[in-house]
Parts: C-alpha cells; structure tokens; sequence
C-alpha cells in the first residue's frame, strides 16, 4: 500500500537526486517520483497538472541553490498557486546561511503548505517521518 | 519848568520875599540831580526839573502837591526819616522800593537833610532822590547769573580761573579748587597752578601753551594729567586763551574740567574695542557683520584670509554680489533676507561656498540677526567655520567604510560560498559511503562508486575555482601596466578563432588604435574572452551573434562597453545575482556560474568596477569603469 500519490524532487545535483530516490525507495512510499533539475521546471510541471486538473504531489524535496529559478524564487510562486490542498515541502539544502533560515521563516507564515528546513545530507532514519501527506 | 511860580508862593506856609523867591526857584529848577523842598507840612516848595523828568511828574502840578501824592511815603522807614530830618536830624542815604504816581514799583537811592533858614531854623527837608531801579535790577541780574554759573560750574565740574597781568594774582574759582582738591583759601599762582601738572608731557604742553599765549595770542585746549593736592592722578581738560584791551595784553582766563571719568571710560572702550578686535581677529572662524543691504560693514582677518585680501577695507562696503558668482551670492543673500526679515537665526548650517576662481569650501554657518535698541533689524552677525578639512575627512572615511563594508560582505559571502560548496560535497559523499557500505548489489555498488568519483572531481573543481578567486582577492600586489587594448583584443579573438567560427560570430572593435589602458595584462585578458565567450554563448537562437566593443570617457573613468545581440537577462529578477558566484540563469549545460564572479573580481582588483544593461530578448551591455586617476 503505498501512502502518497506522487513527490516531486527539485535540485541540480544529480547525487542528491540518486540518494533521495534511492532512500524513498527503500521505504517502498510512492511509485511515482520526479526530479526536476530546477525550480522553473518543476512550477511549469505542477502549473501543467493544475490546469489538467490532476492532483499535484503531496511531498516536494525543494533544493535553494539552483540555477534559472532557486528555490525561493519557486517557492514564491507554488504558495500563490490556487491549491486548496496541504501539501508538504521539505527543503534540502547544504547551507547554514542565516539568510536562508529567516526565508523559510517568512514562507513558513506566509502559507497553508507544510515547510520543514532540511540540512544535507539527509538520513535514511529521519526520511520516512518527513515523507507523510501533509 | 514851573510855569507860574508867583501864583503858587501864597499857598506855602515858609513866605520867600519876592526876588529871593524867584531866585531859589531858578536855581533850584536847575539842579542836576533830582531834588525836591518839602516845608514842614511836607508839601512841595521847590522842585527840579530832574525829578520831573526822572519820575515822570506832570510839570504843572507839582509845587504845593503833599509828597505824598507824588511818591508813596506809606512805609514806616521812610515816614520815620522825615520825622527825624523835621527835627533837625541828618538822615543816611537810604534804597527804597516805593510806587511811584503811575504805580510802577521802582527801586529809589533817597537821602534827606533838615531845611534850615538864615536863623537856622527847620522850616522843612531837602530831599534828594534817584530812580536806582536799573542798577537793582542789575545787581540781582548779576547775583543771579553768578549763582548760575556756580551752580552750574558744580555740577559740570567745570571750574573757571582767570590770571591778572598788572597784579599776577591768578584766581581760581571754587571748583577748579575742589579739582585741585586744595582748601577754599588756597591762594594759587602761576608756577604753583604748572606744578600740579603730571612732570613730561603734561607739564611740558602747558608750559608751551601758556608760552604760546603770550607770544602768538593764541588759544589752548589740552586733555591733561595732572597730579592733585592729595596725590590723585586726574585727567583734566584744560583751556584757556589770552585776554587782550586796545591790543594791550590784560591776562588770561580759561575752564578746567575733570575728565578722569570720561578718559577712564574711553580707554575702557577703547580697550574693550581693542581686545574684541583681537578676539576676532584670532578666532579660527569667518566673522562678519552685514547691513540690511548685506554689504559687509566688519569683517575679521579670517574672512580676509578667505578671501584673499590684506586690508579689511578692501572688503567694506562689499556684498556677496561683488564677492561670489551670482548664483552664490543670491542664496546668499536670500539667507541674509531671511534672517533679518523674519528674525529667525541660521545655526550651524552646511553650505558650500565657491569662489569665482572655484574654489569651494564647506562653512558651518550661522547667521544671527542685529537689532538696534528698538527691536528694529539694521544687520546680521555671520560666522563660519570652514570643515572642508573635516567635509574631505568625512568622505574618506565614508569611502573607507564602504569599501570595508563591501569586502566584508564580499568575504561572508565568500564564506558562505565555501561553506555551501563544501558542504554540499561532503554532503554527498557522506550519503554515498553510506550507501556503499550496505549495498550489497554489485551493480548497484559500482554505480555509486562512480558517483564518488564524480563528487570527488566536482569537489576538486570547486577547490580549484576558490583558489582563484583567493588568488584575485588576495594578490594585493598585482602589478598594473599599460596594455594596447586593440591589440590584447584582436589576442583574445585569435585565441577564440574557432569557437568564434562555429558559432558565426562577429566581434566589430570601434576603440581607437594605439588605445592604452592602465590594467594586469592577464586579468584585462581574461575578462575580455570572459565577456566574449558569455556573449556568444548566450546568444539569441533567432540570429548570429555581434560583439561590439567601444571606450568613452567621463570625468575621472575609462569606460569600455561590450555589448552583445544575444537573448538578454531579466535584470529586474537576477540582477542581483548576476556576477554571484555559482549563479547560472540559462540553461546551458555549459553554465558553471564561476565566470562572471571571476571577471567582477578581476576588475575590482584593478579599482574598476562593472554594470550591466540588458533587455530580454535583446542583448546585453556590460560597461567596465577603469578609474585612471586612481
């Protein structure tokens, strides 16, 4: 039985991507997983469900240091998006920048979504607690 | 002249005989001097044509009148007088003031003596009179003036003396004493009155002026010291001038008045003027006074300095109109109006100053407004203090800390940038050993085996790319030279031959020949083919790419523009970002978002710095500013 529908992983590193799917694997929790190299990818594909009227993913793995659109920059689009449902966004990333922290603050108030703040590299241990419908 | 002696005689108790009658009235009309014959009734015998004239008696009427009815004898002194003289007694001459026929009030010298007849009988009075009125009059006239000028000498403190010629007497009166402070009975004399005077130039100018005096007539007028009776030294005015009758020297007279007061107070102010003058004079600040027209009626040797004049004269007078550019002075004066009219001082305001030949000096100024006793504006006070010194300090340190600021956000972003690629590396490395330590997939174990080569060649690239930015940052020391930039591009292009071929590029160079700028020959190098290699790569998928490069010059930069046909950047979204490091915008697999952070960092180490302009869907203009005064 598998718990969620669909999960979306946004980063450009190819390695991150592997390990991500290899550990959501592992705990058998969803068939269908994507990657997107970077945030203006993953928005035209989930703005692309939206207007087909499929379900989006319930768990997105969001990386901040992307080229063309970083993480911010998509996530300040995926919170205006007309979404009644809760969805859960787990950012991955390797920085300890202050700055970064008070953005995930400022979307955390600022939306219904689920943000959790991931540093790299994520354990095997805490991935099936953070993969859950929000 | 009694016109009918005879007719009268029979009225008269004394009987004259006949031609003795008509001699003693001749002689008698005749007397000069007023005199009347009273017989013992005390009426008119005799009368002289003087009295009638002195007193104003009607001619016809007198003889036979009561003297009574021609002078008022009410009062009892001089009632008692003729009492006496009936009895045969000699009277003192007496002044009286009595009423005269036509009721005026007139001050009379009278003296009276018993009439005696050959058998030495009383048979009445002689009395002889004189109107006196005039020299009453006088007197008092006199009394008065001199209880004015006493009083008057008193209170001005000025004292009179005079010196007599014929008996060398000198007098001084009481003030000119009290001056002296010696006693009321002081009895002065030339020599003594020379003596009280300070001995050098006080002695000696009076001496002269009183030698002068008598030689060439002429006057004096000194402000002198002298010492007094008690040792008081006093500043006294002294005057005088000689006294001449017929141009026969007579004497001197002359005032003398006490001007300790004055002298003390004029060398007060005279100090006090000094000493502000000096303060002024020394104060490291503009100082000036303006009228209501704002021309200058004081101004300080600073403000001298400032404007490059020796004599504060040449200032007076002035306005700012004759001073500064007409702009200036106009503000100038619009804060001079503002200040009088609305009685509202300027305190320690910013102004800049220019002077026609351009210097500029930046005042703290403050400008007060002057009023006289009755409120009423008639200038400004002005004072500046010129912190051009401190204004250029100010701006150095601003600089200072802008380029402290900029480095240190440069180097926590450098850290971050570390720290983050690092990081991210070691991030997966760590997950990868892990996987690799339970895999037991063979297939699965090479597989992420050869992902820990990647990361490990990743990590080395990214060790590689910090060291040169370490190496840019850090090699303060860098050795700028000048380079003939036409011939560093077509260099640049020769190196991109092929690349430049493939993609159909065209580069247009319009900098002048022989163009040479002051730049580190590798970093000028490596940005160009930077900012080539960037403008083809990005180029726009509809059309060949053109480079143009072009050099312009303002006041203080070189600026050198490369400027591409390609598909553009948002600005607006990745400006920020654009020279950041690993910061890709496109997607191009080519992208490794060092380039830029490189190049930015090459021209920062060469003082220069870079903007870019860009439309999507346009091209881009990036323009490098070469500071070559620096």
């Amino acid at each position: 039985m598998k718990q969620i529908r669909a999960i979306s992983i946004i980063d450009d590193d190819p390695i991150t991507v592997f390990g991500i799917k290899k550990m959501l694997n592992s705990i058998n929790v969803c068939d269908d997983i994507r990657a997107f190299a970077n945030g203006k990818e993953a928005i035209d594909h989930i703005k692309e469900l939206i207007t087909q009227n499929q379900p989006v993913p319930e768990v997105i793995f969001l990386d901040i240091n992307m080229p063309i659109m970083d993480g911010w920059q998509f996530l300040e689009e995926f919170i205006n998006l007309p979404l009644e449902e809760k969805i859960r966004i787990n950012i991955v990333t390797s920085s300890i920048d202050l700055y970064d922290k008070k953005q995930w603050e400022y979307f955390r108030q600022k939306t219904h979504h689920l943000i959790d703040f991931k540093n790299k590299p994520l354990r095997k241990s805490e991935i099936a607690a953070i993969t859950k419908a929000a | 002249m009694l016109n009918n002696p005879f007719t009268l005689v029979g009225k008269y108790d004394v009987v004259l005989q006949g031609s003795q009658t008509n001699i003693n009235n001749y002689l008698i009309k005749q007397l000069p001097k007023s005199t009347v014959f009273l017989d013992t009734k005390l009426n008119v015998v005799y009368a002289s044509d003087s009295l009638v004239q002195e007193f104003n008696l009607p001619k016809s009427t007198i003889l036979g009148l009561p003297i009574s009815e021609l002078f008022d004898t009410s009062d009892l002194e001089w009632s008692a007088s003729m009492k006496a003289c009936l009895e045969g007694l000699n009277q003192e001459k007496e002044i009286q003031q009595i009423t005269d026929c036509t009721n005026c009030t007139i001050w009379v010298e009278y003296i009276m003596i018993p009439w005696y007849d050959q058998s030495e009988n009383v048979i009445g009075i002689i009395l002889q009179l004189e109107d006196v009125s005039n020299r009453i009059l006088r007197e008092l006239e006199q009394d008065k003036l001199k209880m004015h000028l006493r009083e008057k000498s008193e209170i001005a403190n000025i004292g009179s003396w005079e010196y007599d010629h014929e008996t060398q007497k000198l007098s001084w009166c009481n003030t000119t004493k009290k001056i002296h402070e010696v006693a009321d009975d002081y009895q002065p004399n030339i020599d003594k009155a020379i003596l009280f005077y300070k001995e050098g130039y006080s002695r000696n100018t009076i001496s002269l002026a009183l030698f002068k005096a008598l030689e060439n007539k002429q006057a004096w007028n000194e402000k002198l010291q002298l010492i007094t009776a008690s040792g008081k030294e006093i500043w006294v005015n002294a005057a005088g001038k000689p006294l001449f009758q017929n141009g026969i020297y007579k004497g001197l007279i002359g005032t003398f008045q006490d001007i300790t007061d004055y002298v003390m107070s004029e060398t007060k102010t005279k100090e006090s003027e000094h000493l502000l003058r000096t303060v002024i004079d020394s104060l490291p600040l503009n100082v000036y006074i303006k009228d209501l027209d704002s021309k200058k009626v004081l101004v300080n040797k600073s403000e001298c300095d400032y404007l490059g004049v020796d004599d504060p004269k040449e200032l007076l007078g002035k306005s700012d109109f004759d001073l500064y550019d007409k702009d200036m002075a106009q503000i100038s004066r619009d804060e001079d109006l503002e200040v009088m009219e609305f009685q509202r001082p300027i305190l320690g305001r910013e102004t800049t100053s220019v002077k026609k030949d351009g210097t500029s000096t930046t005042f703290l100024t403050s400008k007060i407004p002057l009023n006289d006793d009755d409120d009423k504006p008639y200038g400004l006070l002005g004072i500046s203090l010129d912190i051009s010194d401190l204004k250029q300090k100010e701006h150095e340190l601003r600089d200072l800390i802008n380029v402290t600021s900029l480095q240190n956000k440069k180097l926590i972003n450098f850290a971050h940038i570390v720290s983050h690629n690092l990081r991210s590396h070691s991030a997966n490395f760590s997950m990868l050993l892990d996987f690799l330590v339970k895999e037991v997939d063979e297939d699965e174990r090479e597989n992420i085996i050869r992902m820990l080569t990647e990361a490990s060649d990743g990590l080395l690239e990214t060790l590689e790319n910090l060291n040169e930015v370490v190496a840019i940052s850090t090699n303060t020391n860098i050795e700028k030279k000048p380079v003939d930039l036409g011939r560093l591009i077509t260099k640049v292009e020769q190196n991109l031959t092929g690349f430049l071929q493939t993609n159909k590029a065209d580069i247009i160079n319009e900098i002048p020949k022989n163009t040479s700028l002051n730049v580190v020959p590798a970093y000028m190098e490596s940005i160009l083919m930077n900012f080539i290699t960037n403008a083809v790569k990005y180029k726009h998928p509809d059309r060949e790419p053109i480079i143009r490069l072009s050099l312009t010059k303002n006041d203080k930069d070189t600026i050198l523009s490369i400027e591409d046909n390609g598909m553009g950047i948002d600005l607006n979204k990745y400006g920020d970002k654009l020279f950041g490091m690993y910061k890709t915008f496109h997607n191009n697999q080519d992208a490794r978002g060092i380039g830029l952070y490189i190049t930015k960092n090459q021209i920062e180490a060469m003082n220069g710095r870079v903007i870019a302009c860009s439309e999507v869907g346009e091209g881009t203009t990036f323009k490098i500013y070469f500071d070559e005064t620096n």
